[in-house]
C-alpha cells in the first residue's frame, strides 16, 4: 500500500526524480528550469541506470544534428515510417505524433542549456532502411560526442559502466566492432568516455550546474498519497536503512528503469521469461510497483526490448556471468538452429525482433520448439574473420566454447538432433551457393549490413558452413530492459485505472508505458523515447503550482 | 608495462618467512581472487583465479615459470596467459633489517598483447600494483597470523 502522510517529513523539495538513467536527468533538468526544486533518488551505488550502460543513442527525428549533416527528414515521412512500424498497435496512437514533434525540441534544448552534445554516427544507417517508409540515407540515431569525465569531478566515477563497451563512439565502432585499440587507451588514460557514459557525464553535468541535489544508495521504496490519492512524496530508503519521508509539492517523477530482473513481474507480464536480461540488476520494478499501488493503469506491459543474449562464462559483472550482445550472428559461415537443429529464424535481423521467434508455439505437438537456449553454429571460417561474443579472430579457442570436428559430434555436444543439424547445414549452403536464403532471407535487410549503403548482400551475409572444428554458443532470451509500464497521457502524467490524472505522479523511460508498442525504430529507439517523455514529464511537473503538503491531518 | 611493487617490514626472522613462501601451497589461496592451482613440477604451474577490475570480473588462466630459486631471500618467476594474451614476471625477495625483521617485497609485471593489448593494459595499469600489494600484505598478515605475532 501506498503509504500516508507523515507527521513531519525528513526533507520537502518540489520535485522527486526516482532514477538516473537518461530520462530521469532530462526530466529532473527540464523541472529545475521551470524553477522547481529536484531532488535525484538513485537505488544503487553507482549512477546513470539502464542508459549509462548502453550505447547512450537516442533515435529522433527531424534533430538539428541531421539538418546540419544535410540528411533530408520530415515529420510526415517519420510518422508514415512509426506508423508502417507500430502496425497499429500502440498504446496511445495520439504518441507517435507527440514524439516525433516533441523529439528535436529536446534535443535543441539539451544542447542550448547543458553540455549534451551529439554527432552523426557516419556510416551508421538506419536498422530497418530496407522498407519502404525508412530513412534511405543516413540515421536520425544520434551518437554523444565523447565526454571529458573530469568535468564532474568524484561523480565521474560513479558513473555505471559497460565492461563491453570500450571508450569509443558509435561511428568509431564502440558497439559493433572494428575498433582501434590505441584510440581506446588513450582515451582511457585522459578519462574520456563516450556513449551512455557520455550522455550520462554530460547531462549529470547539467544537472550538477543547476544544483540538482543527488543521491545514491538511496532507493524509493513507496509513494505517499494524500487523502484525495494525489502523489505528495516518496518513502525512502537512506544509506543506514533508515526510512525516510520526502515531501514533493509538484510531484514525483518514476525513472527508475524497467521490471527485467524482477522474476516475479517478468512471469506475470510478459509472454516468454526474460532469463538473461543485459541491463543493470536493479532493475527490479520499483517504478511499476509503486504506480500499481497508486492505482496507475498500465500499458503495453507485455513487451520489452528484447534481445538473443550469450555469455563468455569467464566475464562477470556485480557476480554474475554476464550477459552480453555477442556478436557475430550476422556474419556468413554461421546458422541458430533450435533443439531439433532447425533454424527458424533469419539471424541477423533485429535484436528486438529475432527473439520473438523463440516464443513461437507449435499447436500439434504442444511445445515452442524454439525456446531458448537456441544455438549459434558456426565453422572455423568465421571464428577466423569475426569477433564472437569476445573471441577475436586469429586467437585461440577458449576452454567454454564447444566445439567438434563433425556437426554430429558438435549436436551430441550441444544436445540438439545431429541429423537435424546436418540436414539443415547442408540446405543452407546449398542456398549460400546459389545466393539466396530461400528460407529467412538472410542477406536482405539493412541491419545485418548496417554500415554498407544497401544493407545485406548474399558476399556479406551468406557462407557456408564447412570448414571443421565446427563451434557452437547457446543464444539466450535477453532483454535491454522492460518495456512496459503506468500509462501516460501527452505530459508524462500517470492515468488511473479509472482514467483520470493521478496528481503528482510522473513516469518516463523503462518506468512507463512504451510509448511506441513493439516497435524499436533504430538504434536509440529507446532512450530517444524515453528522454522525449522525461523532458515532457519534467517541464510540467516543474511548472504546476506547488502545493501546501504540511501536516494539517498526520498519521503517525 | 602495467607493474607494482610493494614491501613490507614483518616482525619475523628471514627464514620463517622463506620457509612460508617457497611451498606454493601455502600461499596459494592468498591470490587475490584465486580459485584453484596445479604444481606441476618444482618449477612450473598453472593458475585460475578470478581478476577483479572493479568494472568487471574476469577468469583467467595463466602459468608460473619458477627461474630461480635464491634461498632465503628471491624467487623469480615468468607468467604467461593460457586463457588470454599476457606475460610478465615478478619476485618476492626478503632482506634482513635485523635478527627479527625482514623487509619483505612482492613485484608483478603483467603486459597483454594481441591486437586488444593497449586497451587491456589501460586496465591493468592500476590492476597489477592493487594485486601486488593484496597479495603480499595477505601473505604478511597470514605469516603474522600462523607465528602468533600481534599487529
Amino acid at each position: 500500500m501506498p503509504a500516508k502522510k507523515p507527521n513531519q517529513w525528513h526533507e520537502e523539495v518540489d520535485v522527486i526524480v526516482l532514477g538516473t538513467g537518461g530520462a530521469a536527468f532530462t526530466a529532473a533538468i527540464l523541472a529545475a528550469d521551470q524553477g522547481a526544486d529536484v531532488l535525484m533518488l538513485e537505488k544503487a551505488n553507482q549512477i546513470g541506470g539502464t542508459t549509462a550502460f548502453s550505447g547512450g543513442v537516442p533515435w529522433i527525428p527531424v534533430n538539428r544534428y541531421m539538418k546540419e549533416a544535410g540528411i533530408e527528414d520530415t515529420r510526415e515521412d517519420a510518422i508514415a515510417f512509426l506508423e508502417r512500424l507500430t502496425l497499429g498497435k500502440v498504446p496511445d496512437p495520439a504518441y507517435i505524433e507527440i514524439y516525433v514533434d516533441n523529439g528535436h525540441k529536446m534535443i535543441d534544448y539539451l544542447h542550448e542549456n547543458t553540455p549534451v552534445r551529439f554527432e552523426m554516427p557516419v556510416p551508421f544507417n538506419e536498422y530497418y532502411g530496407h522498407v519502404d517508409e525508412a530513412l534511405k540515407k543516413g540515421t536520425r540515431s544520434l551518437d554523444p560526442e565523447p565526454f571529458d569525465l573530469n568535468l564532474v569531478g568524484e561523480w565521474g566515477s560513479l558513473i555505471r559502466q559497460n565492461p563491453l563497451f570500450p571508450p569509443l563512439t558509435l561511428a568509431e565502432g564502440g558497439a559493433i566492432g572494428g575498433v582501434d585499440f590505441n584510440k581506446i587507451a588513450e582515451r582511457m588514460e585522459n578519462n574520456i568516455v563516450t556513449m551512455g557514459r557520455s550522455l550520462i557525464a554530460s547531462l549529470l553535468k547539467g544537472a550538477l550546474d543547476r544544483d540538482i541535489k543527488i543521491k545514491n544508495n538511496t532507493p524509493g521504496k513507496e509513494l505517499v498519497l494524500d487523502d484525495n490519492g494525489a502523489v505528495i512524496g516518496v518513502v525512502a530508503e537512506d544509506e543506514a536503512g533508515e526510512k525516510i519521508y520526502i515531501g514533493a509539492r509538484k510531484g514525483v517523477v518514476l525513472a527508475s528503469g524497467g521490471y527485467e530482473w524482477n522474476q516475479e513481474l517478468v512471469k506475470t507480464f510478459l509472454k516468454a521469461p526474460i532469463t538473461h536480461p543485459m541491463s543493470p540488476p536493479g532493475n527490479e520494478g520499483d517504478g511499476l510497483i509503486m504506480a500499481m499501488e497508486a492505482g496507475a493503469a498500465l500499458g503495453n506491459m507485455s513487451e520489452a526490448w528484447w534481445y538473443p543474449s550469450m555469455q563468455d562464462p569467464t566475464m562477470e559483472y556485480e557476480d554474475r556471468i554476464m550477459n552480453q550482445t555477442g556478436s557475430g550472428r550476422m556474419g556468413p559461415n554461421s546458422i541458430i538452429v533450435n533443439k531439433y537443429g532447425k533454424r527458424f529464424v533469419h539471424e541477423g535481423t533485429t535484436y528486438n525482433d529475432l527473439p520473438r521467434a523463440f516464443y513461437e508455439y507449435d499447436p500439434v505437438k504442444l511445445e515452442y520448439p524454439n525456446e531458448a537456449p537456441v544455438w549459434m553454429v558456426f565453422d572455423q571460417q568465421l571464428k577466423d574473420s569475426q569477433m564472437i561474443i569476445t573471441m577475436m579472430p586469429g586467437e585461440d579457442a577458449p576452454d567454454w566454447l564447444d566445439r567438434a570436428n563433425t556437426l554430429a559430434e558438435l549436436a551430441d555436444i550441444i544436445g540438439v538432433d545431429a541429423e537435424g543439424l546436418e540436414q539443415s547445414v547442408a540446405r543452407w549452403n546449398a542456398q549460400c551457393e546459389q545466393g539466396k536464403d530461400t528460407d529467412f532471407h538472410r542477406g536482405t535487410t539493412q541491419f545485418e549490413n548496417l554500415l554498407a549503403d544497401g544493407g545485406g548482400n548474399a558476399e556479406a551475409n551468406l557462407g557456408k558452413i564447412e570448414k571443421a572444428p565446427f563451434y557452437a554458443v547457446p543464444v539466450n532470451l535477453g532483454a535491454l530492459g522492460t518495456n512496459g509500464g503506468p500509462r501516460i497521457d501527452e505530459n508524462g502524467q500517470v492515468i488511473s485505472l479509472r482514467g483520470n490524472k493521478i496528481e503528482g505522479l510522473y513516469a518516463a523511460g523503462n518506468a512507463a508505458m512504451g510509448i511506441l508498442g513493439t516497435a524499436y525504430a533504430g538504434a536509440g529507439g529507446t532512450i530517444g523515447p524515453a528522454m522525449t517523455v522525461g523532458y515532457l514529464a519534467g517541464k510540467h511537473v516543474g511548472s504546476v503550482p506547488a502545493r501546501n503538503i504540511k501536516s494539517e491531518q498526520s498519521v503517525n | 608495462m602495467p607493474n607494482g611493487i610493494h614491501s613490507v617490514n614483518v616482525p619475523l626472522d628471514i627464514k620463517t618467512i622463506w620457509d612460508f613462501v617457497s611451498e606454493m601451497n601455502n600461499w596459494a589461496p592468498l591470490v587475490p581472487g584465486y580459485i584453484e592451482h596445479e604444481i606441476l613440477s618444482e618449477n612450473q604451474s598453472t593458475w585460475k583465479f578470478k581478476g577483479d577490475l572493479g568494472f568487471m570480473k574476469k577468469t583467467v588462466k595463466l602459468q608460473i615459470d619458477i627461474k630461480e630459486w635464491n634461498e632465503p631471500s628471491q624467487v623469480l618467476f615468468d607468467l604467461k596467459g593460457l586463457s588470454e594474451n599476457f606475460s610478465g614476471g615478478g619476485y618476492f625477495e626478503a632482506e634482513v633489517i635485523d635478527e627479527h625483521t625482514t623487509k619483505m617485497t612482492g613485484h608483478l609485471d603483467i603486459t597483454a598483447g594481441g591486437m586488444m593489448g593497449p586497451m587491456i593494459n589501460g586496465i591493468l595499469k592500476n590492476f597489477v600494483p592493487q594485486t601486488a600489494q593484496e597479495l603480499t600484505d595477505a601473505i604478511v598478515e597470514k605469516l603474522l597470523e600462523l607465528n602468533s605475532v600481534s599487529q
